[in-house]
């Protein structure tokens, strides 16, 4: 099928996250607990105009697709995730930029996850 | 003026939650939060006074959260805790006590105020918050951990709260009423949640910013201060 024009794809944001968690949790676990707590919190209607989508996720950093117009109630369902396959989890949005690349660039490089056990008041 | 502070005034530790308070504030202040008050319930206090630390850069308050089914005890327990403590919230979910709690006006919080079939505030109970400056606690903690009839319910009696608050003008306070780090939100997720939970962009600020620093000012009266509406001013102040 033909590929869409640029000027008439949907417009997107992509939110730079980190997840902490007590225990480690893989992409498709967490596709499914985002996409159920959106459904939940949401509904389905509101969670599709969303257009959410886990792009990547690994040791921990990641980064999440969604409407340009919906950022809010992303980050409001992305928020309401309290557990990761049984582990309690919580999903911290770094930031939000409109290309992947930027996004990578501005906030993961570097980017240590947060342990909360490990060393207060340290960094 | 500069960046805006987020506080969250009701944040339980251990013994109380799961996590110590340097566990907490590390993970608070990763999230942005300029400060947030401990408030361990009253009846799960530990033995003596927990000593606080003070990292750089946040600010760990002391606060407390009351329990108490009796009326005439809950006032007899905020005399006794108002001069210790920064943030003064009292644990609702009964007439007399949410009556009890907005006619005092040491209490600076009514946290959970719903019970039964009822949101927990009616026109004469938010008429007596405004009037004695008691704000109403929106906590994330049972509206994220709750799911279909009860996370409905919950929103439903946060709606008829924020409604009557908007009518008086009682001030809310958005709080974590995090019992563990992982309860703990970042402060830009908190306000996408009341947003979406029926609050104003300006509202949802005010809740985790304004209101809460407005509290603490009130309740850390400046050197200067001789009583209420005289205080002495030094030169530098006004320049």
């Amino acid at each position: 099928m033909k590929r869409l024009m640029p000027s008439l794809r949907s417009k997107k944001r992509y939110l730079a996250f980190e997840l902490l968690s007590e225990e480690e949790a893989n992409r498709g676990e967490l596709v499914r607990e985002v996409v159920s707590s959106a459904s939940a919190l949401l509904g389905d209607v509101l969670a599709s105009e969303c257009d959410i989508r886990v792009l990547g996720f690994e040791a921990g950093i990641g980064i999440i697709q969604c409407s340009h117009s919906r950022v809010t109630e992303t980050r409001a369902a992305l928020a309401a995730v309290t557990r990761v396959n049984g582990a309690r989890a919580t999903l911290h949005v770094l930031g939000v930029s409109g290309t992947v690349k930027r996004a990578t660039e501005k906030y993961l490089h570097d980017h240590a996850v947060f342990e909360p056990k490990r060393g207060a008041f340290e960094d | 003026m500069g960046k805006r502070k987020f506080y969250d005034l009701c944040v339980h530790a251990v013994p109380d939650g799961d996590n110590s308070v340097e566990e907490l504030a590390s993970l608070a202040r990763h999230f942005g939060y300029s400060g947030f008050a401990l408030t361990n319930h009253s009846d799960k206090l530990p033995q003596k006074k927990p000593v606080l630390p003070s990292p750089e850069g946040f600010e760990i308050i002391r606060g407390i959260e009351l329990v108490e089914e009796n009326p005439s005890k809950l006032h007899g327990l905020v005399g006794k805790f108002r001069k210790n403590a920064d943030v003064l919230i009292v644990h609702g979910g009964s007439e007399k006590v949410n009556r009890a709690a907005v006619e005092n006006s040491g209490v600076d919080i009514l946290n959970h105020p719903s019970f039964e079939k009822s949101s927990g505030i009616n026109q004469v109970l938010a008429k007596a918050a405004a009037d004695n400056e008691v704000a109403i606690g929106l906590n994330l903690r049972p509206l994220l951990h709750s799911r279909g009839s009860r996370r409905i319910r919950l929103l439903t009696d946060l709606r008829a709260n924020l409604d009557l608050a908007r009518k008086y003008d009682v001030r809310l306070v958005l709080s974590s009423d995090a019992m563990s780090c992982y309860d703990l939100r970042p402060p830009r997720e908190m306000l996408a949640l009341a947003e979406l939970f029926g609050l104003e962009e300006s509202e949802a600020i005010d809740a985790l910013s304004t209101v809460p620093e407005r509290i603490l000012a009130r309740n850390r009266p400046s050197p200067g201060k001789v009583r209420e509406g005289v205080e002495v001013v030094e030169e530098a102040d006004f320049l």
